[in-house]
């Protein structure tokens, strides 16, 4: 598996904030997937609100693009450069999620 | 010759305080006329600090009434001075100063002080009988002069947040390397499990301490380590003001647990998928290595 320390390499990197002593897992993703992320962050409304995960367990997710700016995501908000966005159905997360090769994610991923 | 009478029941605003002069002063003292001394249980200590109806403090201008101290107390309707305790001839002094019709209407507007007052005169007789006189509870949460302090603006930043974990906020050791238990010593983890993580923090030279019990160490921090079986390893370390903090991997350092309250105690802590408690330990501050 690979880790959020890994993620130098060029092109696109998903990852999800779900572990505290372990690293994250990152995966790369397809260029095709990646612009399909930035598209949907294009057509999102923005919002005053901020993500507040729980502490510890799922947290969202993230993705590098090859530039190496960051998205995150946390069920509905999606924020990038400071701005967040409200993602109604949370088409952003679950592109992201959905990406994660098999076994790359822990079940407690979904427990949240 | 006066009588100044506060009715010692708020907190934040001042207390109600009447004067009585001519008959009414004559007629209050009268009333307060000590019948008898209290004796055993009568004589009981009252509620101190409590929130609320407090009693009455009378104070005497000039030369006090022969039989009554200068200044005393009236609740639970007897006299109460310095080495005095006594039943008045009106054990209802209390209520007719404070009743609709009594002396107090004469000082605030408010037309439900009265009831309010008099339900509070009731409370304190109730509070009284079920009052343990005794040291005050104060807080006992231990403060822990070797900890270290919370500071998260210092790790929450973008050089440090991402490559520090839990352990390395755990240990207060910056390694940028998302530190692993037993990976310094060449002894690390093999299994999500108590039993694996323990002896690799061990082989660190952190010190076991398993029956710390939330308490500071002499020396050193006091970290706790928790598990999500079969996935992760996650921890905590007690800070200066005894309170608990913890950096969930590579997010931000926080002093709350799952369901956003300060965190007393890992053990009794919302963790999320870290339901194993697994023990407590102590970080010898320079003693420990971990990468």
């Amino acid at each position: 598996m690979a880790t959020s320390r890994s993620t130098s390499e060029t092109g696109w990197i998903a990852g999800a904030y779900v572990f505290s002593g372990r690293p994250d897992p990152t995966w790369p993703i397809p260029p095709n997937i990646g612009e399909a992320l930035l598209a949907i962050w294009e057509l999102l409304p923005a919002v005053g609100a901020t993500a507040a995960p729980p502490a510890l367990g799922y947290r969202g997710v993230f993705v590098h693009d090859p530039e190496g700016r960051i998205w995150t995501a946390y069920h509905d908000l999606v924020t990038f450069g400071g701005e967040t966005r409200r993602d109604h159905e949370c088409r952003f997360e679950r592109a992201v999620l959905s990406s994660a090769p098999s076994g790359t994610l822990p079940p407690i991923t979904a427990e949240d | 010759m006066a009588l100044r009478i506060t009715v010692d029941i708020f907190s934040g605003r001042p207390n109600p305080v009447l004067i009585l002069e001519g008959p009414e002063e004559k007629e209050a003292l009268d009333r307060l006329r000590p019948e008898r001394a209290l004796r055993g249980r009568e004589a009981r200590p009252l509620p101190t600090s409590t929130l609320g109806y407090r009693g009455l403090i009378v104070e005497q201008s000039g030369r006090a009434t022969r039989g009554l101290p200068k200044e005393f107390r009236v609740a639970n309707g007897d006299v109460f001075g310095e080495g005095f305790a006594a039943r008045p001839a009106d054990p209802a002094f209390e209520e007719f100063v404070c009743g609709s019709t009594g002396p107090i209407r004469r000082v605030h507007r408010e037309p439900d002080l009265s009831e309010f007052i008099l339900k509070e005169i009731k409370r304190l007789d109730d509070l009284r009988d079920r009052w343990k006189p005794g040291r005050p509870d104060w807080p006992r949460r231990e403060r822990c002069r070797c900890a270290p302090l919370y500071e998260p603006d210092w790790w929450n930043v973008p050089a440090i947040q991402p490559f520090n974990n839990c352990y390395n906020y755990g240990c207060d050791y910056r390694t940028d390397t998302f530190a692993q238990p037993g990976r310094a010593a060449g002894a690390m983890y093999t299994a999500f499990s108590c039993a694996s993580v323990r002896p690799a923090a061990l082989a660190d030279d952190l010190m076991a301490s398993p029956s710390a019990n939330n308490r500071c160490p002499r020396e050193g921090h006091l970290v706790a380590l928790v598990i999500a079986p079969g996935y992760d390893f996650h921890w905590f370390r007690k800070g200066r003001n005894g309170y608990w903090s913890h950096k969930p991997g590579s997010t931000p350092v926080t002093n709350v647990d799952n369901s956003g309250v300060t965190i007393p105690d890992p053990r009794t802590a919302n963790r999320g998928p870290y339901t194993q408690f697994c023990t407590f330990m102590v970080v010898m501050h320079g003693h420990i290595k971990i990468n």
